[in-house]
Parts: structure tokens; C-alpha cells; sequence
């Protein structure tokens, strides 16, 4: 009997790109994650609800914070506000949090079978990005609901920046995930963290209301606070979606130049840390 | 596509070493204050390890508690990565380490049978085509869309083996995974090992169960300590692994006249030879007039003689024999209870002694080709499930050549030639007289 062997190409390509592997992997995150609860996918959906609920009445209610009236679009919504940035920045924690663990959990695998190990982070985090995908849908629609249709037109835009996103987000999961293997502190580290970094970021606030005027060891805070790379992103979505303009040039080689970077750092730093993996895990 | 050819499995002065940490620094913290470096011992699992392994053929390897069997399939796998030298592996590898290795417990069968091949680097294209023989292999229809937590233990590595050799590996790794199972999945499990082998694959396999790799490996590498000490034809290198000494290896004289339970010297001693509690007491060849032979002429009649001690039994035992070519071809095996005859003894003492019984297996003429042969005999209940003995190439025995036809291969086909002339027109162009190759 003649041995069946694909065409190398394929197989080539596959061993490159293993898409069904990350496929299969995003499914089984996707269809594990609510299994056995009653309340399933709403689960999914009660998390920013609750989150907006909340950020609205303590932000907007206690402490006045007003929200920018969008330019040009004139909205001036508290809670859109918060969404446009909130939603991606959840998407940023919720993947980092999962990606840390990914190989550590997967332990039993990672020993016994070999695959590319970086498969096991970007799942994590392609999975949370599907998430991320209908719950700007369903953004969309309300700001279309406020706006008119005007607001499809920035659906390109958008995609480019989640897309962006997306890269940005696998690159830190590499690193982190891998570094989590040696370290375990890696995942406590990332849980005192994002507490702290969420509140760096203009999401609940406006970025003018960093103070532009002062100054700490000579340098301006709002130049400070503009280091933090998720301060472009909050940004950058909230022009796209708040105000429906083009974020800035600046804005964009921001993204992009932070985007390939730590994508490539990412790499890197995996595929150095990935050899001993099945011993240290 | 004709089977690949030449070495499947390359390993040039392989060494593995682990880190026996004493303190490991598992925060960040305290490796900051010992400095870069983590103090820890060295300990080479593998050490200049050098083995060839062909494509095609089944290949044991065998060792003690901790020789570093399973380091070596890690490494041959891609799991870990050798700190000194290569490992060369040509081919599309399978690796059965641990069977159902990456199934979600809560998601269903089906689902992670897309799951564990595509972990096993197939696409869901490849698994579909595969999938309702996958899904027969493991005789899970029923329960294919239930959550595998769900699972008995049997059914979950069921499901993982089937996945495992469904993705149609070159080389087939396999890691004391047949342990599992009940008696006819395992017997599944050995049939399938058995056509990946004629379909020209490669198996490795690791195991502690010598009669296993006795049976189905043509050569064996024992290792010791992350060091090979011997390989060789699969029974020599067991004899070496049981002596636990490199004294030399036994003649291949065939058996002598045995006593039941005594080997004489003249027998070769194999996997220990039988011990005072093994029910077989005997094997011996026996011409048709009962006396014992050390070796048959090709064609000729033999005997094949089992003395057992049945009174012992609690149950009717049937006889299993197993003929084997010294270089590990397996050329037939019989059992005395198959086929509905029910063939089974015992229960009843009778005969010589306290419940011995003679079992005899008359061949009128033994098909096999001049060369070195080995008998193994193995003693079932009547329903041939279950399994109480089990000896691998217990005797070993010379096939001499008679007559004055020289042949070649397996079996002695016993044919007489002959010719007659014929009216050439009315053949065609090409002859098959008794002149060309009749192979």
C-alpha cells in the first residue's frame, strides 16, 4: 500500500503558518470557556455592561468628569466615550491575563507532543479578539443610532486599528507568556499592573485633563503620561469612533512603530525562551 | 508513493542534560540576588548516543527505571531539544506518549479529535476525510458528541490512539501506551501496529514489557543510564537486558532434548527460559515416531510438542504457538482454540504426573525455508481473551535444506516442476516456460 503524503508545500506551508492548529486552539478557548454555566455567552456581554453601569455613575455622576464633545461628529456621551476606549482596553487585559498562563496551563501538552508553542498564546488572544469584534459591532450600531449611517464609514479604519491591535497584543502575549514559564511572578506582576496602567490611560477620563503645564524632572507630564503606548490607542479609537475623524500622522507612526517593535521583540524573546520550555514548564 | 528508504531515525552523538535544580528560583526576586545564574547540578540523561534506524522497520527500546527511554523519545519527538549532538529524524513523525494528550474535558469527542489533529500538525480538511475511521477505531459512534469528560478512561485513550495513528505517520513513536486498555483493544492496537508495518512505517517503541517488544520488534537498542549498551536483533539484546551482563552472546546451536522444567545446557536459554511457576513445562520438536529432534528438514514432517502443567490451571487453557525466523519475521502462529474447535485443556487431571498434559501440533510438512527459527507459546482461556503465559521465543531450532532445490524467501512452496512442449503459435509472443523467474 502506497504511503499517502501531502504535497510538501502544503505541508511546508503549514508547518510555517499552522492556521488550523490556531484555529482549533481560538474554538476550544471560545467553546470552553462558558461551558456548564447557565448563563453562557452572557456572560460575555454583562462585563461591560456592568463595567459602563458603574464607570458612568462613579466618573460621570460622583465626579463630573465631562466628556469631550466629539469633533466634528458633537456627540456627547459619557457612556459612548467610555465604550470606544474601554472596550479595546479590556480586550488588552482580558488577552494578556489569559496569554500569561497559556503555556503553563497547557503544561500536559507542551510535554508530551510538539507543536509551535507560540500557537498557545496567540490563540488566547485571538479568541478574545473574536470577542472584541462583536462587541464593536455592537458599538457600531448604537453610534450609528446616535450619528446616522455616517458612522459605517469609518468600519475600514477601524479594522486597520483592531487589526494593529491585534499584533500589538500578540506581541506582548509572546513575551509574557514565555517569560511566565521561568518566572511565575510574571503573572503576579501583570495582576498589580493593569490596575494601575488602565488608570494611565485616558479611557474613563479625557487625555486634556492630564496637566500639559507641569513638569517632573523637567519633563511635561502630558509627555510622561503620552510613553505609555495605550495612550495612542485610546486615542486613536476614540477619534475613529467618538469624534469620526482620521486620527493624526503622529498618532499613526505612534501605532505602528510600537506595533512592529514589540511584535518583533515578542518574537524574539519566544523563540529564544521556547527550547527549554517542555523542562521548566 | 513507494515507502521511503534508507535511515529514518539518525542519532550522532546525541547527550541530553537536565538541571537537577536543589533551590530553584522560581521568583524573579531571588534570581536577582543569586545573581544571573541559578546554581544547579548537571545530570546528562543521554550521553553519546549512536543509532541508526532504517525506514520501515519496528524498533525496540528497552531499559531499566530512569535509563532515559522516554528522554530519548522526547528528544526524537521535538519536545526537547539535545544539548550535544543531532537527532535526525526523516519524515512525518507520530508521537504516542500520552494518549489523549490535549483533549478538553469539556468539549465533545468530535470536537477534540479536530483539536488533537490539528495539534498533531493535520488540517480539519485531513481529519474530516479520516474522521468516521477515526471515530470506528475507538467503536465510539455513540458517545462521539458527548463531552469527553464523560469518558471512561478506556474510551479516552481509545479516541487518542486513533487520532494518533490515524494521522498516518511515517514514523510511529510510541511510549508504553499499550499498557492501557482491555485485551482486544490491544489486540487492535497490535494489528493496526502490524499493517502500519507492512505499509513499509517505522515504530519505535518504548516499553517494559519484553515480550511485547519481543514480539513485535526485529531489533531492539537496550540503554542504561543515557548510554546504549547493546543493539541487535531484538531477542539477543533481551537476553543481554535480562543477563544485565555483557558476557557474550550465546551460540546459535538449536535446542537440545529438555526435561520438563530443566533446561539442559544444550537449550538456549531464552528471556529466562521457563521457571518452576510457569505452567509450560516443556516445548519440544519431535519426529513423527515422538523422538526429539535440535532441527527439521524444510518440507519434512515435525512435531511441535507443548507439556503443561493443565491440573494447575483453574480453567481450560488453549495453546498458542508462534513461529518466528531468528531475525524476527513473524511466519504464523496457531492457536489450538481457534477456528470453533475449542481445542482446550485441563480442568480434569489426567495423563502422566498431576495433570500434565502433552499437546501436540503435527505438521505433515513444515513450508519454511532453511534457516533459524524460534517458537513462542503463549497459553489462553477457552475464549482466547485472556492471556496466562506468555513466552517469547522459548526454543530456538535449525530448518536444514533437502532435496537439491535451492529456493529463496519464506516459505518452501513444495512444487514439482515440469515441462511439455507446446505449438509455439498458439502461445503468443512471450513464453512463460518452467524457465523464467517464477517469483
Amino acid at each position: 500500500m502506497p504511503l499517502p503524503r501531502l504535497p510538501r508545500s502544503r505541508r511546508d506551508l503549514h508547518a510555517l503558518l499552522p492556521v488550523d492548529l490556531l484555529v482549533n486552539l481560538t474554538l476550544r478557548d471560545l467553546r470552553s470557556k462558558y461551558k456548564r454555566s447557565a448563563l453562557g455567552w452572557t456572560w460575555s456581554i454583562l462585563n461591560p455592561v456592568v463595567a459602563v453601569v458603574v464607570y458612568s455613575a462613579v466618573f460621570s455622576v460622583f465626579l463630573r468628569i465631562e466628556p469631550s464633545i466629539g469633533d466634528p461628529s458633537g456627540l456627547h456621551s459619557y457612556a459612548v466615550f467610555l465604550l470606544v476606549a474601554l472596550l479595546p482596553w479590556q480586550f488588552h487585559v482580558n488577552s494578556l491575563t489569559e496569554a500569561t498562563r497559556a503555556i503553563t496551563a497547557n503544561a500536559p501538552l507542551v510535554t508530551k507532543i510538539y507543536f509551535p508553542r507560540w500557537v498557545l498564546p496567540t490563540s488566547s488572544v485571538l479568541a478574545r479578539f473574536l470577542t472584541l469584534l462583536v462587541e464593536m459591532a455592537v458599538l457600531l450600531v448604537l453610534i450609528a443610532v446616535l450619528q446616522g449611517h455616517v458612522a459605517f464609514q469609518w468600519i475600514p479604519v477601524l479594522m486597520l486599528l483592531m487589526a494593529l491591535q491585534l499584533l500589538f497584543t500578540i506581541g506582548l502575549a509572546l513575551m509574557i507568556s514565555a517569560a511566565n514559564v521561568y518566572f511565575r511572578d510574571v503573572q503576579h506582576f501583570l495582576g498589580v499592573a493593569l490596575a494601575p496602567w488602565m488608570f494611565l490611560t485616558p479611557i474613563l477620563y479625557p487625555l486634556n485633563m492630564v496637566p500639559a503645564d507641569r513638569e517632573f524632572l523637567g519633563i511635561g507630564y502630558r509627555t510622561l503620561y503620552q510613553l505609555n503606548p495605550m495612550v495612542s490607542w485610546a486615542k486613536a479609537y476614540r477619534n475613529v469612533l467618538y469624534d469620526l475623524r482620521f486620527p493624526s500622522a503622529e498618532r499613526w507612526l505612534a501605532i505602528v512603530a510600537a506595533t512592529a517593535i514589540v511584535l518583533v521583540v515578542g518574537f524574539r524573546v519566544f523563540n529564544r525562551l521556547e527550547p527549554r520550555m517542555a523542562e521548566e514548564v | 508513493m513507494a515507502p521511503p528508504t534508507g535511515t529514518a531515525v539518525h542519532l550522532d552523538g546525541l547527550g541530553k542534560r537536565f538541571r537537577l535544580t536543589h533551590d530553584r528560583n522560581w521568583t524573579l526576586k531571588a534570581t536577582m540576588l543569586a545573581g544571573h545564574r541559578t546554581r544547579y547540578e548537571e545530570f546528562w540523561a543521554l550521553r553519546d548516543l549512536d543509532l541508526e534506524i532504517p525506514h520501515g522497520s519496528t524498533f525496540g527500546i528497552i531499559g531499566g527505571n530512569g535509563s532515559g527511554k522516554s528522554t530519548l523519545l522526547k528528544v526524537l519527538a521535538g519536545i526537547l531539544r539535545p544539548d550535544e549532538g543531532t537527532a535526525t529524524v526523516d519524515g512525518r513523525l507520530s508521537a504516542l506518549l500520552e494518549l489523549g494528550a490535549g483533549f478538553h474535558p469539556e468539549l465533545t469527542g468530535r470536537e477534540n479529535v479536530y483539536l488533537n489533529g490539528a495539534i498533531l500538525g493535520f488540517t480539519s480538511r485531513d481529519i474530516r476525510q479520516r474522521f468516521d475511521d477515526i471515530v470506528g477505531f475507538a467503536e465510539l459512534d455513540r458517545f462521539i458528541d458527548e463531552p469527553v469528560r464523560n469518558y471512561s478512561s478506556g474510551m479516552y485513550v481509545r479516541l487518542g490512539f486513533s487520532v494518533a495513528i490515524h494521522v498516518e505517520p511515517e514514523i510511529l513513536l510510541v511510549d508504553e501506551v499499550l499498557a492501557v486498555g482491555d485485551h482486544s483493544f490491544q489486540r487492535r492496537c497490535l494489528d493496526r501496529f502490524a499493517q502500519l508495518k507492512a505499509e513499509g512505517r517505522t515504530i519505535v517503541l518504548v516499553s517494559h514489557d519484553l515480550d511485547m517488544v519481543g514480539w513485535l520488534c526485529e531489533r531492539t537498542a537496550w540503554i542504561q543510564n543515557g548510554a546504549l549498551q547493546a543493539v541487535g536483533p531484538s531477542p539477543e539484546v533481551i537476553d543481554r537486558f535480562l543477563d544485565g551482563a555483557d558476557e557474550p552472546l550465546p551460540g546459535t546451536s538449536a535446542s537440545g532434548n529438555t526435561t520438563a522444567g530443566t533446561p539442559t545446557p544444550g537449550m538456549q536459554r531464552r528471556f529466562g527460559g521457563l521457571g518452576d511457576d510457569d505452567l509450560v513445562r516443556a516445548v519440544d520438536l519431535v519426529d513423527p515416531n515422538g523422538h526429539r529432534m535440535d532441527r527439521v528438514g524444510s518440507g519434512h514432517p515435525v512435531r511441535f510438542r507443548v507439556r503443561v502443567d493443565a491440573g494447575r490451571a483453574d480453567e481450560p487453557l488453549t495453546v498458542a504457538l508462534g513461529l518466528y525466523r531468528s531475525d524476527g519475521t513473524h511466519v504464523a502462529s496457531i492457536n489450538s482454540g481457534a477456528a470453533g474447535r475449542g481445542l482446550a485443556y485441563g480442568g480434569a487431571p489426567e495423563g502422566d504426573g498431576a495433570g500434565t498434559v502433552e499437546v501436540d501440533y503435527t505438521i505433515d510438512a513444515l513450508a519454511v525455508q532453511p534457516g533459524t527459527y524460534e517458537l513462542s507459546v503463549a497459553l489462553h482461556d477457552a475464549s482466547m481473551r485472556k492471556v496466562f503465559e506468555r513466552h517469547t521465543h522459548l526454543i530456538r531450532f535449525e530448518v536444514e535444506p533437502s532435496g537439491g532445490d535451492h529456493q529463496n524467501g519464506l516459505v518452501a512452496l513444495g512444487g514439482t516442476w515440469s515441462a511439455r512442449s507446446v505449438d509455439a503459435s498458439a502461445t503468443g509472443p512471450r513464453s512463460d516456460g518452467p524457465g523464467s523467474d517464477g517469483s
